[in-house]
């Protein structure tokens, strides 16, 4: 493949910085912090999930839904029958995946924003329906908004809980990274490019043969697999699930948030929007939780703003053009050495 | 077996007949022009073949198949692609990866994909711009980019829908090489085009339409000597009468 817009400056800054949140346990052991860790990769992989489906030119704003059928799903298969969440996190996803294109296939039909109310709709209908029902078809015992407390085992790998903090962290560390390979993958390969038409310009891409609904499909079936089984992690990290956080619209803004200030249709965009955006979240909700309850939301709120009006395409672009800058500077010295008669200040 | 055979298509936009009862036949290796005055309904015709929107009534026919309720994308596959006038690029990529999209049609491999993508750009010789962003390009530009992009999905059949716009004399006479050299490699072309000059040196077959019919189709010498053409659309100048 031909090398284009490299940007080796960019490689290294990941490869460290992808070497520091590796080696983070080994320094940081105050779980607060590690907490704060979690929470960036978490975000971090939500929203590079969810960044699947807006390559495609669509917006999402009902991922909770999936964080709230992935976790339900696993979460009801342990405490009913004791499948491991290891194993129920799958079987989360597959229904996601089925659910997605459910949704996707008529709203996909149509052009403008009714793929994004048709997302807000979806969980809203979901989140109010578990919210009111004790039992559901089957016997399913939702317990309504009381939510699901996951039966403690302790120190048990094999049910996926942990006393300490760290193996929580390299899930999700694993978790993002897994996420962000794939993103990156598929921007390489014909998928991508589709998509990257497809949001473009349907019209143009139809006429060169793509099959527009079929691609987007495929984007939001992976989207909505990615992010059920986030859902399981949320489950077991919290060992809590309930309607109102896992299914509720303030949890699927954070997801887009994450991507949409970070730069969505990007790889690494939405990883960026949640090193900013995961600490400054979290920190605002310990300081001023108690006091000015929902000034985390207010917050956000005003981010966005400001984000859509002076950088429509998140923080991802001019961090990139500041890159290629900084590389072009360092790199000029090694150029101008290299022409044999450059004046010195000794000549003459 | 004409390649490409229509029918008696039909198609009103409200109230507004854009294309009446118009057929045409198109022989494998031809360079078809279809000519006419602003509204004559050439770029309706070129969007019924392409399936953007299905005729009224009547039908097409591509290599003896019934196209009737494709989508787009399965006509591309079938080998007819098509350029818009009003071109649609994708401005956020680069001219390498617009036209990537297109080869795709024909393989899963990127690398594949790429290599004929950069036969393509040095082709229509447009390999010098393969890392421009397509949105930084001219209009004139994106006309050629549109051309490359519908190459590289290997058609048999390619409408093109005025690439000449815009161009300067010698690119138009570079332009015209090049379209001559595609149909010498076994494509077939329809063109919509307004310069009369090029029309009348390109195309062995003229069809010209007025308010949505078919009004004169013929060679160039009978369709410029056609007394209802030169009144309808061609004027003096390039009459002979």
């Amino acid at each position: 493949m031909e090398k284009e817009n490299r940007l080796t400056l960019g490689w290294w800054i990941i490869g460290i910085g992808g070497v520091i949140f590796l080696l983070v346990p080994l320094f940081v052991r105050n779980p607060y912090l590690l907490h704060i860790f979690i929470l960036i990769f978490y975000f971090a992989y939500l929203g590079t999930a969810w960044g699947l489906i807006s390559m495609a030119g669509q917006l999402s704003l009902g991922h909770a839904a999936l964080i709230g059928i992935g976790g339900y799903t696993s979460t009801l298969m342990f405490m009913e029958w004791g499948v491991t969440p290891w194993a129920g996190m799958f079987v989360g996803a597959a229904i996601c995946g089925i659910v997605g294109v459910i949704i996707g296939y008529p709203a996909f039909r149509l052009k403008g924003p009714y793929f994004a109310l048709t997302s807000i709709a979806f969980a809203e209908i979901l989140r109010i329906y578990v919210e009111n029902t004790e039992e559901g078809p089957f016997g399913i015992p939702l317990k309504a908004a009381m939510g699901l407390l996951i039966p403690l085992k302790g120190q048990a790998p094999e049910v996926f809980q942990f006393q300490e903090k760290e193996p929580y962290y390299y899930i999700a560390f694993a978790m993002m990274c897994i996420a962000i390979l794939i993103n990156y993958t598929i921007t390489r390969r014909k998928f991508g490019f589709y998509l990257m038409a497809i949001r473009s310009d349907q019209d143009a891409g139809e006429s060169l043969g793509i099959n527009s609904t079929r691609y987007k499909l495929m984007a939001m079936a992976l989207s909505c697999v990615l992010t059920a089984i986030g859902g399981t992690f949320y489950a077991q990290y919290f060992r809590y699930i309930n309607p109102e956080r896992a299914m509720g619209l303030g949890m699927s803004i954070e997801i887009a948030l994450v991507g949409v200030v970070g730069g969505w249709q990007t790889v690494l965009g939405p990883t960026i929007g949640s090193i900013l955006l995961s600490p400054s979240g979290e920190l605002v909700r310990a300081y001023f939780g108690g006091t000015y309850a929902g000034l985390h939301l207010f917050l956000y709120g005003l981010l966005l703003m400001v984000v859509i009006l002076f950088l429509p395409n998140g923080l991802n672009d001019p961090i990139r053009r500041a890159l290629k800058r900084l590389e072009a500077r360092i790199r000029r010295p090694a150029v101008l050495t290299a022409q044999p008669n450059a004046p010195t200040k000794d000549s003459g | 077996m004409s390649l490409l055979q229509v029918e008696k298509i039909n198609k009103n936009f409200g109230g507004l007949v854009a294309v009446r009862d118009f057929s045409l036949s198109v022989e494998k290796g031809e360079i078809v022009g279809l000519i006419g005055p602003n509204g004559a309904g050439k770029t309706t015709v070129f969007n019924m073949i392409a399936h953007f929107y299905p005729p009224d009534s009547g039908r097409i026919f591509y290599e003896g198949k019934d196209l009737t309720g494709m989508k787009p994308y399965e006509i591309c596959q079938l080998g007819i692609a098509r350029t818009f006038q009003v071109t649609k690029p994708f401005v956020n990529n680069t001219v390498l990866e617009n036209v990537m999209v297109g080869a795709f049609s024909r393989t899963n491999d990127p690398r594949e994909a790429q290599s004929k993508s950069l036969a393509v750009l040095r082709k229509v010789d447009f390999f010098a711009q393969r890392n421009l962003l397509a949105g930084e390009l001219t209009t004139v530009d994106h006309k050629r980019l549109e051309l490359a992009r519908a190459l590289a999905t290997e058609p048999k059949l390619l409408l093109l829908d005025e690439v000449m716009a815009g161009l300067t004399p010698s690119e138009k006479v570079q332009l015209l090489g090049l379209l001559r050299s595609i149909r010498d490699e076994g494509i077939t072309l329809i063109v919509v085009e307004h310069d009369m000059k090029a029309v009348m040196t390109l195309c062995e077959r003229i069809v010209l339409m007025h308010r949505g019919e078919k009004l004169v189709e013929g060679t160039p010498q009978q369709v410029s000597s056609n007394p209802q053409a030169i009144a309808a659309y061609l004027g003096e100048e390039y009459g002979t009468t």
